[in-house]
């Protein structure tokens, strides 16, 4: 964070541009906003500890803090609100009730909203902010129904069950006479003493004559004590600049409107000015909606009172050092640093380039003399290994785990199931997986449709699960493990599962081809089926087709696949494979005539010679292989890809399509994508490497069968084969073999 | 590079890359060139049409290689030699190669310089040509190279795309 420093002497400064430091601020508040979210997701409300409820109080602490140095006063005021809640819950005033975590979680995405806003994402009216303010208000004043009750009774939201609450039978409204300032200005002054009164359990009975422009002093009646009405406080004043006197000789319960002499602690005060955020425009002021329509822009000319000791202070995530927000963020930050995604783009192209040129380097030092050339060759040896380990670093950087997306999902069934009445429980497995940021981004969308549907249309109400014999809640289960080169990401519910009469009757209204007689899969695969998409299918089928084609495709585009598998009455599983990253892998590469190809190392199962004899066609000429006890198609790729063959040695594999294998040996390469299998025909195996996989729709188009291209060590194009797609062709309409596990699922259920 | 600037430091005219296919003489955008390289020998890809000659790799990018000559119908049995070049060209965010027998020049030309295309009949995309423009008694045939290579029929571009 030291480049964020402002340099010295312009920090109080109005000149100062505080927008630069704008990004910071957002990237912050995000990554607090989540880790908050997560953490009331996450906290067992019955027994959560200190450390927790701190954790959380931070979050909404440092937000706060940024927000207000940065003049967003819409979301500084939300925030405030949501940290004073908080602060209550730690201090225990407060339990943790879903209701208060409600709020709170609402709070948080309203704050999103705001800080989009801001961003310039959005356009429009400002969202008001004064809606969740009262809620907060209402929560925090429903805790203590009887010591209070003038000021239940006017705030108190009808629908709101107080009584679970605890209640503080200690504590009794106190009439202070409240000291603010000298603050930097008289707005400053103003607005702290509005703030102040616009805390629950703070209510203004008038104010004081005081001498000094920059000097409010406040009569009030509050249940808080002194230290707590500090720490409400604590980021707008210092302890020297707030001074809390009881005022004597009246009783709080007595007549609200008395005045009281107030003994100046004038004195006192030093003309030193030290607060942090005095200035800033950011404090709530009474009327939240007015405030929450500040523009952002305007707000770098206003802090005048920011002195550059407290910016700094401030962009480091601290607290002012009252103990509330010590070390909020450092732990992460000395962790981990944020990179521009475009860096490390050209970081890998790089070390692509670089392990290119290493294996020319060695392809062309492979003849050399051992004996002449000891050290070159030691050399060369050397620069191998660390290019090895240097790629791999360098592609580890783009790897993030899957528990960054899989975090956001359990907000999202947690108010979507509430939405549907249903009762929902989120498990997820392999949250470790890693996999290739820009995947992980691409995933996002496609996942949480289907989490969405899963919830939406997979799992039945509670009724319905008690009438049909399972537990009143129902689980989707999201897990991610490594297979091979790829990933598996599963959707798994159990809910009433996919209907096949339904979907069948379904597409036969869509005219489309069906028959009874379909596989399973091929039924499911329906829902794919654009047609399928549209808003009466919802009703009518469980409504799983709402846009499974554009998932379909999304994942597709990635290089993976989707496959459903479902059981009427037991769930549905929807598995998602993909290419751990897009950029480089294991391949295998094969010589078919003088033309070079490479076959993604994970799909290669074994590869054999076959002779005369072995390969036998069925109808329409389609070769196909035995390999042990099973027939597979053959893929003859100098067919697939038209190879050109000079004149002899044309035909002389399996030569011409209705030619069975003319007695010439030809090496099969068993491929296997999604439990499929096929051969390869292919005239030699050349060898193994990395390659790194270049996009060939950069420059050219897509081609089909071919998923990219990579450049082999002689400086040359060599085409991917796009093995699920040569296997699919291969196999042509012919059934999926169906694994589902019902067995399994009968279990879940 | 020493070329006539108007008073006011602006350029007259517009600079067109000139080369040879035949016998005729075309000229390209110069804005649009990138390189100007040797012919090596591409990876084939299959299905495509004929005149896509396959892809190189260009300083670890993959650049599809169009042999100008076969789109245009000059020749339809290019023979390639240490002497046919390839202009890489920066179209539409892409880069792409063609190939041409030679490379003659660079010209400045003023609008004076450039007429309108007559219209006819002819195997040439007559509405990839801006215009023809006369250098002495040379006429040049201003190709509008990103409208021919962005067509759909050159294969560079996926037809639903």
């Amino acid at each position: 964070m030291a480049d964020t420093h402002p340099p010295p002497g312009t920090g109080a400064g109005s000149q100062f541009d505080l927008s630069q430091f704008y990004q910071i601020f957002f990237d912050e508040a995000a990554e607090n906003l989540d880790q908050m979210e997560h953490m009331l997701l996450h906290v067992d409300l019955a027994t959560a500890n200190d450390e927790q409820l701190n954790a959380i109080f931070r979050c909404a602490h440092s937000i706060k803090g940024g927000a207000a140095t940065f003049g967003f006063a819409d979301i500084a005021e939300l925030t405030h609100q949501m940290e004073s809640l908080l602060d209550r819950v730690r201090r225990r005033e407060l339990s943790l009730t879903p209701h208060v975590v409600d709020v709170l979680l609402d709070s948080a995405d309203l704050s999103r909203v705001l800080l989009a806003r801001h961003q310039g994402h959005q356009s429009g009216e400002p969202p008001s902010t004064a809606e969740l303010v009262r809620r907060i208000s209402e929560v925090m004043a429903g805790s203590q129904p009887s010591a209070l009750p003038s000021v239940i009774d006017s705030v108190i939201d009808s629908g709101f069950e107080a009584t679970h609450l605890p209640v503080d039978e200690q504590r009794r409204p106190r009439k202070l006479v409240l000291r603010i300032g000298p603050m930097a200005t008289a707005e400053a002054a103003d607005e702290i003493a509005s703030l102040l009164c616009s805390f629950p359990h703070v209510e203004q009975l008038h104010e004081l004559p005081v001498l000094q422009a920059n000097v409010r002093a406040l009569v009030v009646e509050t249940t808080l004590t002194d230290e707590e009405l500090r720490d409400l406080l604590a980021f707008h004043a210092t302890t020297d600049q707030l001074g809390i006197e009881v005022d004597p000789g009246h009783d709080a319960r007595e007549a609200l409107p008395a005045a009281s002499s107030f003994n100046s602690a004038m004195s006192d005060m030093e003309d030193e000015f030290f607060g942090l955020f005095s200035g800033a425009p950011g404090l709530p002021a009474e009327n939240a909606a007015e405030s929450a329509a500040v523009p952002a822009g305007a707000a770098p000319e206003r802090p005048t009172a920011l002195s550059a000791a407290a910016f700094e202070h401030k962009v480091g995530g601290n607290g002012n050092g009252n103990g509330n927000g010590n070390g909020t963020g450092a732990g992460i930050e000395a962790a981990t640093i944020r990179v521009a995604v475009h860096k490390v783009d050209q970081l890998i192209n790089l070390v692509g380039e670089l392990v290119i040129t290493q294996a020319m380097l060695a392809q062309n030092s492979r003849d050399l003399d051992p004996r002449l050339h000891q050290q070159l060759l030691a050399g060369l040896a050397d620069l191998d290994r660390n290019t090895r380990e240097l790629q791999e670093s360098v592609m580890s950087i783009r790897m993030i785990p899957m528990s960054v997306v899989f975090s956001r999902f359990p907000r999202m069934l947690r108010d979507l199931a509430l939405k549907c009445g249903k009762n929902v429980e989120l498990v997820t497995i392999g949250e470790a997986t890693e996999l290739d940021k820009s995947l992980v981004e691409k995933i996002t969308d496609p996942l949480t449709h289907l989490l969405r549907n899963s919830c939406d249309h997979g799992i039945e109400t509670p009724a319905e699960r008690v009438a049909a014999g399972k537990p009143e809640h129902g689980t989707i289960t999201l897990s991610a493990s490594h297979q091979g080169g790829s990933i598996m990401i599963e959707v798994h519910d159990d809910g009433r599962g996919l209907s096949r009469e339904k979907i069948l009757r379904k597409a036969r209204e869509r005219g489309l081809a069906v028959s009874d007689l379909m596989s399973d899969a091929e039924v499911w695969s329906l829902v794919f089926e654009p047609g399928f998409s549209t808003a009466e299918v919802i009703t009518d089928i469980s409504g799983r087709g709402v846009g499974m084609d554009v998932v379909k495709r999304s994942i597709a585009a990635l290089g993976g696949s989707v496959e459903i598998d479902s059981a009427e009455g037991y769930g549905t599983r929807i598995s998602v494979r993909l290419p751990l990253t897009l950029a480089i892998m294991d391949g295998m590469s094969v010589a078919v005539g003088d033309e070079v190809y490479i076959l993604p190392l994970s799909a290669v199962v074994e590869s054999f010679q076959v002779t005369a004899g072995s390969v036998n066609t069925v109808a329409r000429g389609t070769p196909l292989v035995k390999v042990r006890d099973e027939y597979m198609p053959v893929v003859e790729l100098d067919r697939l890809f038209d190879v050109p063959r000079k004149g002899a040695v044309a035909g002389a594999v399996t030569g011409t399509g209705t030619g069975t294998g003319t007695g010439h040996a030809a090496i099969m390469v068993v491929i296997e994508v999604d439990d499929n299998r096929a051969a390869l025909q292919v005239d030699q195996l050349l060898g193994q490497h990395q390659v790194v996989v270049k996009n060939l729709e950069t420059n050219y188009r897509k081609i089909p069968n071919v998923s990219g291209a990579t450049i082999m060590g002689d400086g040359s194009v060599a085409l991917i084969l796009d093995t699920a797609a040569i296997v699919r062709r291969a196999r042509g309409s012919r059934p999926l073999p169906h694994e589902i596990g019902y067995q399994e699922l009968g279990e879940l259920a | 590079m020493g070329l006539p600037h108007g008073l006011d430091g602006t350029v007259e005219g517009r600079e067109y890359l000139t080369f040879r296919i035949a016998q005729e003489e075309y000229g390209i955008d110069i804005l649009k060139v990138r390189e100007i390289r040797r012919y090596e020998a591409p990876t084939r890809i299959a299905r495509t049409p004929a005149f896509i000659k396959g892809v190189v790799n260009l300083r670890g990018t993959i650049v599809p290689i169009v042999d100008l000559r076969m789109k245009l119908h000059q020749d339809c049995r290019p023979v390639y030699s240490e002497f046919t070049v390839v202009v890489i060209l920066n179209l539409l965010d892409r880069v792409v190669g063609i190939v041409v027998d030679s490379v003659s020049d660079v010209l400045r030309l003023s609008d004076e310089q450039i007429s309108d295309v007559p219209e006819f009949e002819g195997a040439i995309e007559v509405d990839s040509i801006e215009g023809l423009g006369t250098v002495g008694d040379r006429m040049l045939i201003l190709l509008d190279i990103e409208k021919l290579m962005s067509n759909v029929d050159m294969g560079l571009v996926a037809a639903d795309a």
